[in-house]
Parts: C-alpha cells; sequence; structure tokens
C-alpha cells in the first residue's frame, strides 16, 4: 500500500459516513457506514457502478450535495479537522484550496469567457492573495507543470481553443494551484479519449510520485484504477464492500462481487468471442436495502447467513472484505456465464449476401448558408453570388465489406468519422462519394422499393439508450412500428410477435406495458436492440452499443448480441472506440483513424504485430486492470484527433505519429501493404519495421524511430 | 397507432413490492406531489372558468341594467362590488366579462398555435434553407409589435371581438413557432427519430407520431403564458376603446369607463383589476405547473 507508518494521521479519514437523498419513493440510502482513510502521499481509488454512490462520496466531502441530500451520519476529518462541524465560509476556504477538486467533463468546468490564465490566476489571488502579475507567472508554471506545450501564450487562449486533453489539464492546474493537502478526482478521463486519458494518466501518476499528492480517485474503470491507485475500495450499494491494497485486489479479489467486476471486463489480451461472465440481476434498491449482505440477491454463492449484516471484516496485508466467507471462497472464481440453449443454425452459405460499401465519403460544410455567400467578379462582368464552403472530410474513401454471420468491428477514437460512416451505411446520412452495395449491387436510393428492402434488412443500434427510446411510446408500441411497417404481421399476430422480441432479447412480455423512464439502462439497451431485431434484418450497425453503459450491463449485453448472432445469423458492424470490446465480439476489426481506414485484418491479426502506428498507439494506450503493467513505458501519443480538410494529402496519422518518416508521409497516400489476404496496413513503413511494433515492448516517444533499429539488425 | 399488448392491465410485481398500493391510494398520492402552483393555478382556472360557464346564473343582475337610484353607489349588501357611473352592478359586469376576457385569451391563443405549431414542426424537421425563410418571414411579423398591428386592423375596419381575437393570434404566432421549432430541432437529432428515419418512415409519421408528442409539453406551457398575453392585450385594446365596444362588459373597457372617477368611485376600476390579475395569475400559475409535471425528465431524474 505506502511505506509509510500508518499511524502518520490521514489527511482525510471517513468514518460511519450515511449519505441520504430524500426521494418521492423514499429516503435514498446513497451512501451508508462508508469508512476508510487517506494517508499522506497516498492515492486511494473509489471504484463502483452507477448508483454505488461513489459521487456520493466525494460530494459529501465537498458538503456539495444537490438539493435533497443530506449527511445523516458519521464524520468526516480533513487533516484532523471536522468537516461536519465547519462554517459555509469556513469550507468555502478550504474548497479549492487545501482540498481541490477534478470533475469529469473539462468542458463544463472551465468558464467559456475568462482565459485559462487568467482562470488559474484567479484561484490563486482568491485563496493566497497578492498581486495579479505573480498569480499570473504562476499560473504559466502551473500550466507547464502539467504539460500544457507554450504555456505563456496557451495562457492567454480560451477554453475553446484547447481541446479535451488539454482542459482536463488546465482543470488540474488549477486543482493544483495552492498546493492542496488532498485532490479528488471524479472521473476526470471518462469523457476523454484513450490516447488523451493515457496522457492524463501518465501527467496524474508523475504528479503523485514527484510531488506526493494524496488523491481520492473515483473511476468505474478498473483499469484506470490499477494504472493509477495505491488502494482501493470498491463500493456496492453504498456500502464499501471490499477495501484493499490495489496489487491485492487485481491479484486476488475477495468479494463475491469484486471478482465478478473483474471477471466481466474483457481484456485487450484475452479470449475473443467467448461470452463474458456476468453478474445477473439489477442493482439494489437503496430505500428499501436487504438488511443482510447487500449484494446477497445478485451472489453466486449466497447462503442463508448472508441475510444477517455483514460488517467490514480484517483480511490481512491491510486488507478489508465485507463477507463472511471471504476465506472459503478465496481462489474460488466467479463463475462462467452458462450459455442459453442455442438451436445453432447452419451458417448462411458465404457470397449469398453481403454488403460493402465502395469508396465511401462524406465532406461536411463548415460554413453555414449566410456565411458561404460569396460576391465573384469575373472581369468585367457584373458580380455573381457564389456559395463556397469551407468543408471537411469525415469520411474518406471507405471501403468495407460485411459477409453474413460476421463481425467487422470498426474502431477509433471520438472524431475519426465511425458515426458519420455508419450513418452513412444506414441511409441517415448522404454519402458525398462512393457508394452502398447489397450482393455487389449498387443500392439505388432513388427506388423506393429497393430503398425499403435494404432498410429492413440493415438496422442501427444506438449508443444512448436514454435517448433512444420514444419517452413517450410504450416498449409495445416502439417494438410493434417495425413490424407493421414492414408488414411482417398483422392483427393479433403483431403482440404476439412483440412478446417474442422482449423474450429474445431476455425481457419479461410484461415489459411492453412500460415506458422508457422505468426501464434501466440496459434494460433500454435490450428493448433497442429489440427493435432493431423487429424488422427482422441480416445486417445490423451496432454504433457504440455498450459505451454507455456499466461494466456488469456490458458483459450482459456483449453476451446478449453473441447469443443472438448465433441464433439468428446475423451479420455486426460493430463501432467502438473500446478495444477490448470489439476484440471481444469480432471476426474481423477494421481501425479508422480521421476518416480514413488504415489497417485492417481478423480480430488476431489486428491484436498482434505488425501494427499501424495508429493502432500500436491505441492498444499501448488502454489502461489494462493490472497494477504492474504500469510499470511498463509507455509510447506517450502526443495531441488529439483534429478534422481533415478535403484537399490534404498524405498519411491522416501523419501529424501524431511517434515513428513518422518524414516528408513522404505528409506528401504522398501510403500503400496499402499487404500483411496476409485478410491483414493489410496503410504505412509507407515496410512491414519488417511495422513488425516491432509491440504493444508490450514500447518504446519511448523520442527514440528514433525502429527502422534504424531493423536495419541495423539485418 | 393501437397495438394491443399482452400484460398491460397485469401491474409488475416489481412495482407492488415497491409498496405502491391500489390505482386509488397511487392517484391520492400522485396529486399530493403535484408542486403547488399547479394545484393553486389550475383551481383559480377553474374558478375563472366556472364563473365564465356560469356568469347567467351567478350574477345578481343583468350586466347592463342601470340602477338610476344607486349610480356609484360604494360596495355594500346590496351591490357587493358597488356600482358604476350609470349604476350598473360592477359585479355582474364582472362575471360576465370574464366571458370576453377568455375569449381573448383563449381564442388567440388557440389560433396562435394553430398557425404555429405547424410552421415550427416544419422549419424545424426539414432543417437547412425551408427553415432559413420560415423563420425570416417570421421574423418579419415579429417585428411589428403586437398593439400596433391590433390598433392598424381595427382603426381601418369596424372594431370587433373577432377580429381583436385575430390580430393578437396573428401576432403572438411566430413565437409559438419559434419555441416549437427549437424543441423540434433538439428532438430530430435524438436518436429515437433517428431510428425512425433509418427505417425509411415518411415524415408524416416522424413529425405527428414521433416528434409532435414529445413538442406538447412545451406548447402546453407556452400556452399557458400565450393566454395571460392574449387577456392583456385584449384588456389594452379595449381599454383604448378598439375592442369591445359599450355597452359590453369587458374587463379593460370598464377599467377604461371608470377611469374619469378613479377618485370618486375607485371600486368601478380596481375590481375589474384584480379579476384580471387574478385570471393572469391563475393562467401563469398553471403553465408553470404543468412545465414541471409534463416533462418526463424532470420528473423521472433518476437519483444518485
Amino acid at each position: 500500500m505506502s511505506d509509510r507508518p500508518f499511524d502518520a494521521q490521514p489527511v482525510l479519514r471517513i468514518d460511519g459516513l450515511t449519505t441520504v437523498f430524500a426521494t418521492p419513493s423514499g429516503l435514498v440510502r446513497a451512501v451508508d457506514g462508508v469508512s476508510f482513510d487517506i494517508p499522506p502521499g497516498t492515492a486511494v481509488g473509489l471504484v463502483g457502478e452507477s448508483g454505488s454512490g461513489k459521487s456520493t462520496v466525494a460530494l459529501s466531502v465537498l458538503r456539495l450535495l444537490g438539493p435533497g441530500g443530506r449527511i445523516a451520519g458519521g464524520r468526516i476529518q480533513f487533516r484532523g479537522q471536522d468537516l461536519l462541524a465547519k462554517a459555509p465560509d469556513e469550507l468555502q476556504k478550504l474548497r479549492g484550496n487545501r482540498l481541490a477538486t477534478v470533475f469529469q467533463d473539462p468542458l463544463t468546468t472551465l468558464t467559456p469567457s475568462l482565459t485559462i490564465g487568467e482562470q488559474i490566476a484567479e484561484t490563486v489571488i482568491a485563496h493566497r492573495g497578492g498581486a495579479r502579475r505573480a498569480a499570473w507567472d504562476r499560473a504559466v508554471e502551473l500550466l507547464g507543470l502539467v504539460g500544457v506545450p507554450d504555456a505563456p501564450s496557451r495562457a492567454r487562449q480560451y477554453p475553446h481553443h484547447l481541446s479535451g486533453g488539454m482542459r482536463q489539464r488546465v482543470s488540474i492546474a488549477i486543482a493544483l494551484s495552492c498546493e492542496p493537502d488532498l485532490v479528488i478526482l471524479d472521473e476526470p478521463t471518462t469523457a476523454l479519449d484513450v490516447t488523451v486519458q493515457a496522457q492524463i494518466l501518465e501527467l496524474l501518476d508523475r504528479l503523485r510520485r514527484e510531488r506526493r499528492l494524496s488523491m481520492l480517485f473515483i473511476s468505474h474503470d478498473l483499469g484506470v484504477i490499477a494504472r493509477v491507485c495505491d488502494a482501493v475500495c470498491v463500493l456496492y450499494g453504498g456500502r464499501v464492500i471490499e477495501q484493499s491494497p490495489v496489487d491485492a485486489l487485481f491479484r486476488g479479489p475477495l468479494h463475491p462481487y469484486a471478482k465478478g467486476l473483474l471477471a466481466c471486463v474483457p481484456g485487450v489480451n484475452g479470449r475473443t468471442k467467448r461470452r463474458l461472465p456476468q453478474i445477473p440481476g439489477r442493482v439494489p434498491d437503496l430505500v428499501d436495502p436487504p438488511p443482510g449482505c447487500i449484494f446477497e440477491p445478485r451472489c453466486p454463492f449466497a447462503e442463508a447467513r448472508c441475510r444477517e449484516p455483514q460488517p467490514l471484516r480484517i483480511a490481512g496485508d491491510g486488507r478489508r472484505v465485507a463477507c463472511w466467507r471471504f476465506d472459503t471462497l478465496a481462489g474460488v472464481e466467479w463463475p462462467a456465464s452458462s450459455s442459453p440453449p442455442v438451436t445453432e443454425q447452419t451458417p448462411p452459405e458465404a457470397g449469398s449476401a453481403a454488403l460493402s460499401t465502395v469508396g465511401l465519403s462524406k465532406d461536411f460544410p463548415l460554413t453555414g448558408f449566410w456565411a458561404s455567400m460569396r460576391l465573384v467578379r469575373a472581369g468585367t462582368a457584373l458580380p455573381r453570388l457564389r456559395w463556397e464552403s469551407r468543408r471537411l472530410r469525415a469520411v474518406d474513401d471507405v471501403s468495407l465489406s460485411l459477409a453474413p454471420g460476421e463481425t467487422l468491428g470498426l474502431v477509433g477514437e471520438s472524431g475519426c468519422g465511425k458515426s458519420t460512416f455508419s450513418r452513412m451505411v444506414v441511409g441517415l446520412i448522404t454519402p458525398t462519394r462512393g457508394e452502398i452495395r447489397m450482393n455487389g449491387r449498387r443500392v439505388d436510393p432513388t427506388l423506393r422499393d429497393e430503398r425499403r428492402r435494404f432498410r429492413r434488412d440493415v438496422q442501427i443500434v444506438f449508443q444512448d439508450p436514454e435517448s433512444s427510446l420514444n419517452p413517450r411510446k410504450r416498449v409495445g408500441e416502439i417494438l410493434a412500428r417495425p413490424v407493421v411497417l414492414y408488414g411482417l404481421a398483422r392483427g393479433r399476430q403483431v403482440a404476439e410477435r412483440v412478446a417474442e422480441l422482449l423474450h429474445a432479447v431476455g425481457l419479461p412480455a410484461g415489459y411492453a406495458a412500460r415506458y422508457a423512464y422505468q426501464l434501466s439502462g440496459g434494460e433500454k439497451q435490450r428493448v433497442g436492440i429489440a427493435r432493431a431485431l423487429a424488422a427482422e434484418p441480416r445486417f445490423v450497425v451496432c454504433d457504440e452499443p455498450v459505451s454507455s453503459l456499466d461494466v456488469s450491463v456490458r458483459a450482459s449485453i456483449l453476451n446478449l448480441l453473441g447469443d443472438l448472432q448465433r441464433q439468428l445469423g446475423l451479420a455486426y458492424l460493430f463501432i467502438a472506440h473500446d478495444l477490448a470490446v470489439v476484440r471481444q465480439i469480432s471476426d474481423r476489426v477494421a481501425v479508422m483513424y480521421r476518416g480514413r481506414v488504415c489497417e485492417q485484418g481478423t480480430v488476431d491479426e489486428i491484436f498482434a504485430p505488425p501494427h499501424h502506428p495508429y493502432t500500436w498507439a491505441l492498444l499501448s494506450a488502454v489502461p489494462v486492470p493490472d497494477p504492474q503493467a504500469r510499470m511498463r513505458p509507455r509510447p506517450g501519443l502526443a495531441g488529439s484527433v483534429t478534422s481533415r480538410r478535403p484537399d490534404q494529402v498524405g498519411c491522416v496519422f501523419e501529424d501524431r505519429c511517434p515513428v513518422k518518416i518524414g516528408a513522404v508521409c505528409e506528401e504522398s497516400t501510403p500503400p496499402h501493404l499487404n500483411v496476409s489476404p485478410t491483414h493489410w496496413i496503410a504505412c509507407h513503413h515496410p512491414v519488417s519495421v511495422l513488425e516491432t511494433l509491440d504493444p508490450a515492448r514500447p518504446m519511448a516517444r523520442d527514440a528514433k524511430p525502429a527502422t534504424t533499429m531493423t536495419r541495423s539488425d539485418a | 397507432m393501437s397495438v394491443s399488448v399482452p400484460g398491460t392491465a397485469a401491474a409488475p410485481s416489481q412495482d407492488q413490492a415497491r409498496g405502491l398500493g391500489g390505482p386509488a391510494a397511487r392517484a391520492w398520492r400522485a396529486l399530493g406531489q403535484l408542486p403547488a402552483s399547479l394545484t393553486a393555478g389550475a383551481i383559480i382556472v377553474l374558478l375563472v372558468l366556472g364563473m365564465a360557464v356560469g356568469a347567467g346564473w351567478l350574477a345578481p343582475y343583468p350586466y347592463d341594467m342601470m340602477h338610476y337610484g344607486d349610480i356609484q353607489s360604494p360596495p355594500s349588501r346590496q351591490f357587493v362590488l358597488g356600482t358604476d357611473q350609470y349604476g350598473r352592478d360592477v359585479l355582474s359586469r364582472i362575471l360576465v366579462g370574464s366571458r370576453i376576457s377568455l375569449c381573448y385569451g383563449l381564442g388567440s391563443t388557440a389560433l396562435s398555435l394553430l398557425l404555429g405549431v405547424p410552421l415550427g414542426l416544419w422549419a424545424g424537421y426539414k432543417g437547412g434553407r425551408t427553415d432559413e425563410a420560415l423563420m425570416r418571414g417570421l421574423d418579419v411579423f415579429m417585428s411589428i409589435p403586437p398593439l400596433l398591428l391590433g390598433l392598424l386592423v381595427l382603426a381601418m375596419t369596424e372594431p370587433a371581438l373577432w377580429k381583436t381575437v385575430a390580430a393578437i393570434g396573428i401576432v403572438s404566432a411566430p413565437s409559438a413557432a419559434r419555441i416549437v421549432r427549437s424543441v423540434t430541432l433538439s428532438l430530430k437529432n435524438e436518436e429515437f427519430v433517428q431510428a425512425a428515419l433509418a427505417r425509411g418512415e415518411g415524415d408524416r409519421y416522424v413529425v405527428f407520431d414521433e416528434i409532435l408528442a414529445n413538442v406538447w409539453p412545451s406548447i402546453i406551457v407556452e400556452a399557458g403564458l400565450r393566454v395571460t398575453f392574449g387577456i392583456l392585450l385584449g384588456a389594452a385594446l379595449s381599454f383604448l376603446g378598439l375592442g369591445a365596444q359599450p355597452p359590453s362588459s369587458d374587463w379593460g373597457l370598464m377599467i377604461s369607463e371608470a377611469r374619469p372617477f378613479l377618485t370618486v368611485a375607485p371600486w368601478a376600476a380596481l375590481y375589474p383589476g384584480v379579476a384580471m390579475f387574478v385570471t393572469v395569475m391563475g393562467f401563469n400559475l398553471l403553465g408553470d405547473g404543468l412545465r414541471d409535471v409534463l416533462d418526463p425528465r424532470l420528473r423521472h431524474r433518476p437519483v444518485r
């Protein structure tokens, strides 16, 4: 955990904290008897799914609970002072000064109307006083500390000039401005891309080591916790169910819930195409929680004695666990999920039907109607009105094909054109160039019947379960509509079909009468999948279908998609930014960056060298739930995704590539290197160089390109 | 679209476990959870509506009956709110006048929604140049001060109640359209609308079945405020002599007629003013309360 003596006064001591919220359905015990210490210079992680109360702990410490929230019991001691006894103005002096916070969304935590230098200086002046000049110098110094390049001139920029990662660095700079004793980080990297997340985690890790920063780090992502924290508290239903040094937890979790949580995360190294273990049931009702172990209703190891209250027990090595059977269960793994009886369908013979795109491109105008209006003078003729807009290329010459029954994963960071591509495939966006083919024949969008047949065959599942269901319709109506629209059933059969669809996605038939708000996030996503199935499609475009779901729910949705594929012979175009998820579900993978596919191959080929430099960077940036992994040096990828003009040539990854060759990367489009019949990489490096790009043995960014290395070897 | 769905009648057992009780208990509890502004607004609006409907029975005297012996008599047992300069009972006139005021408010609102909602839906759904053209057109209308347009119409032609209502309705249509358009624009990007478009649904289905139902809450809230606007504007026009004509008992007209005698018989101007104030407040509260109740996202905000 840490080499410091335990009797040192902790920076933060939380003792039996209980926080309640008044709601129409009763008093919700969001945090229930939580206790832990943060010794100086350590980073403690709070990990849990949504509704576990992890953010409420942070807000309780800050005393920033919203309306209806109230601390009902316990004590919070900050450097030996009782925080709960403090008057609001005393707290105000602590917050941002001794007790700093970094929130999830750097877009909303910074004021758009002040330069970032002013915002940092303001915090310094508010808590430390002093001259503006000195505060400004301090701001510039802090920006340098958090790795903002060219700090003196950046300080004069406004938040909208900065990328998400840079903004989060500024938030961290503000938090550090008064040398705080404790920094609370509430999901600081959740809103960021994986390569940018790696940069921020690197920064936090460095600050923790160099400045002995104490941190309370809140995250739902076990990989992120493993990367940064010394100790971790696993929260479930508002209670701490396991408390442990981070290495010990990841080596062998003691509490069944912690076992389940670790088991159901797909890894970038794990086996592919298997059913993930999943945690059955729903999160507990915190208005009327079960009297005994809070996890008992969902626990596969539960016994009668589990219905008695479970205090935290000491389990040695500085570990505590709220389970009386922890030593008998030590070493027992979370049960693998049992496959439902699958009536294995004969896979459709190859070439029977395939969905493909040929050179699909999309440009978006950057300027609106009025702003693009130009008066053009040509010689002596009268000036004429022209509309010329600046454009960005969202998708550039993408040719992919999807055979029946297979899953093609499309992976890339946000802003790389994945969603635009998926929306072109389902006909929501008209391509600027290129065509979509079904069975090799171009789909003509002007022919009504053809378009209609195509739309039935190709359905889409959306990302956000909150927005994908009409809040004013019952589930039954939502599912019945495609059935009626495509004339797949009529009269009484419609209701039967709805019940069938609900059954297929694992929901009771009674859910047909519910509205979206009566469903949990995972259930909404199940309805979204059922709506796509209602059309009896052959191809389903899944646009980030699990990225807004909790870890345990994610596993069950991925399993459901896998089961449905086996039962119905569906083909998926699976779009995700999460490499582990893509690896879990895909047969083939295409990696996309700034609108172009830069590597394509079978899942095993993509996840093993040779790699495209971008794939390599992505793979190295994924935080792995293994604390040992953080000792490895990583290929830091600077910057973030930028947009691309239609007239730009050269390699799309040229601006961020850690192994860039030189002018050739900027001036000519890289050739497709055929590694195998199914695997190609678009890069100017020869395959022999790309072979050396291994995420397990990454090189530093400043290191010489691998070219020299390989050549001397040869 | 109506689809009979199995299991509609059977309440999910999970809800019963949460102790929601029978339908009567649930309804009672739901009533208790309504915002106070909604309850207060609804009571006032119902009272005013009752006044308008029942004016014939409630009024102690005919609204235009002159009591020559009791000119400008202060409130008394015989004339509860006093009489005006012609000896007409103020209470009776207020009761009957509520009809005209509601006519201004509800009539103009209905008209503005009838014009504004389809325009807003169309502009928001189509977007692009259609949107641009429609909205710039409406901007022209919005730039005309409503009172001025009312004056123009009524000064050029014979004043009549329906013309006043129409003038107010037309002038307020652009702002209704703007609100509907902005809600439609944001709904259009919601994934459930995208899903309908990806299915190949026709424009009519998407607009009326997917979007309109979600625009209603905003429309209703807006309508609550529109009604008060209509009542006040109607009263203002009547006050200027361009709305209801004597001997009609419009509230604005009553205040206008009683104004010269404000020092002698303040009640004749005061009580119509109070009636107007209470009515306007009632509709405002109702609109405000409805907003809180109708937005399903506000109502069912998850608790952490």
